[in-house]
């Protein structure tokens, strides 16, 4: 008899784990929703995509947790040293320029959303949609009206960004992003509202029945930039 | 008895399971080969006890032996690229299906025995009662 009470508590413990372990798979698998494909190859490379982006996930966690750090590291260093301060000012001034903190201020937010109707223009059918270049004007004339920071769906415009097409995505600072585009841009918002302007680019999406929607703000956040800025080339001229 | 307490592991396993956090993706497919490999331990461990020769130390040994030999085998076949861990499920499925089969047959004859007593003690009781008449 207590051999056999012995078998059944073994047995039933192993069907506890058997279940877990059942049940962390299939939670797993769903949440990565990676459909399973018939060609292997194709699943291979899925798998790596997978892994590779959980692994840059940690790593922009450790480097935050470190930017974190080197800050606090930072104002330990200046106190009590005016001098130091100073350089320290200069710094955050900076980082403020070139994207590097997250800022907040009056502004615009300006939405670009795919137009819903048909097509009028038998020449250019994909006139409906927004594309990269529409966006990137779109930034020029805010740059153009005096805007100080720009963001395109959280992505911070900086010295080094580039808006490319990536089919029905447009790719900016290496990230894909896809329609509606959310562009806030801060700065005077009386200047940045004139892109509404007669004969502006902004008129001119809405004639092709693009959605434009502009909202002035009086307190945008606009985020930092999550990549690094290297320059490789550059260097002072020495005089 | 044994039932029971598989049944009661079954239910604690999926209530924690579903209230697990989940793993990386780069451990699923390991963890999957475990799994395999514990349903075969699993399936074993019934059939022994039905078999009669169950013995603890073999079935624990056998469960975390092809568990650590399963992983071990993925390990291997992803730095050859060869998708060795096929080869470990084909045997690890073959056997359930043998194992299946033992706690199959064994059921079969308990209940075929069972129907068999059941016609015949009626068989016998209408024989009494065809006397009692007379």
């Amino acid at each position: 008899m207590t051999n056999k009470k012995v078998i059944s508590i073994i047995l039933g413990i192993m069907c506890f784990a058997l279940t877990l372990g059942i049940c962390v798979q299939v939670k797993t698998i769903k949440n990565t929703n990676s459909t399973i494909s018939q060609n292997q190859e194709a699943n291979e490379l899925r798998d790596e995509i997978l892994r590779y982006k959980e692994r840059y996930d940690n790593r922009f966690k450790e480097l935050e947790e470190a930017e974190k750090e080197l800050e606090k590291e930072r104002e330990e260093a200046t106190k009590n040293n005016s001098e130091l301060e100073q350089a320290q000012q200069t710094i955050t001034k900076g980082n403020k320029i070139t994207g590097m903190t997250e800022v907040t201020g009056p502004g615009v937010i300006i939405t670009l959303t795919d137009g819903k109707g048909i097509s009028t223009s038998t020449l250019n059918p994909s006139q409906l949609i927004v594309h990269d270049l529409d966006v990137l004007s779109v930034v020029n004339e805010l740059i153009n009206a005096g805007a100080e920071a720009i963001s395109i769906n959280e992505q911070r415009w900086v010295l080094t960004t580039a808006i490319s097409c990536r089919g029905n995505t447009i790719d900016i600072n290496g990230e894909r992003i896809g329609a509606p585009f959310v562009i806030k841009a801060i700065g005077l918002p009386e200047y940045l509202a004139g892109l509404e302007r007669v004969g502006g680019y902004l008129e001119y999406m809405k004639e092709d029945g693009v959605g434009v929607n502009l909202e002035k703000s009086n307190s945008i956040t606009i985020p930092k930039y999550s990549g690094v800025i290297k320059f490789q080339y550059l260097q002072n001229v020495e005089e | 008895m044994i039932f029971i307490a598989i049944l009661i592991g079954c239910i604690l396993g999926a209530i924690l399971g579903l209230n697990a956090p989940i793993i990386s993706y780069t451990y699923s497919s390991y963890l999957a080969i475990a799994i395999i490999a514990a349903l075969d331990s699993v399936f074993g461990g019934i059939a022994s006890v039905i078999k009669k020769n169950f013995d603890l130390k073999i079935f624990i040994s056998g469960f975390f032996g092809n568990a650590i030999l399963a992983i071990l085998l993925t390990i291997l076949g992803q730095k050859l690229n060869v998708d060795i861990y096929l080869a470990a499920i084909v045997v690890f499925v073959w056997r359930m299906f043998m194992n299946l089969g033992t706690i199959r047959r064994y059921y079969v004859e308990k209940w075929s025995d069972i129907i068999k007593e059941k016609t015949s003690k009626k068989d016998t009781k209408t024989q009494t009662e065809d006397k009692v008449e007379k």
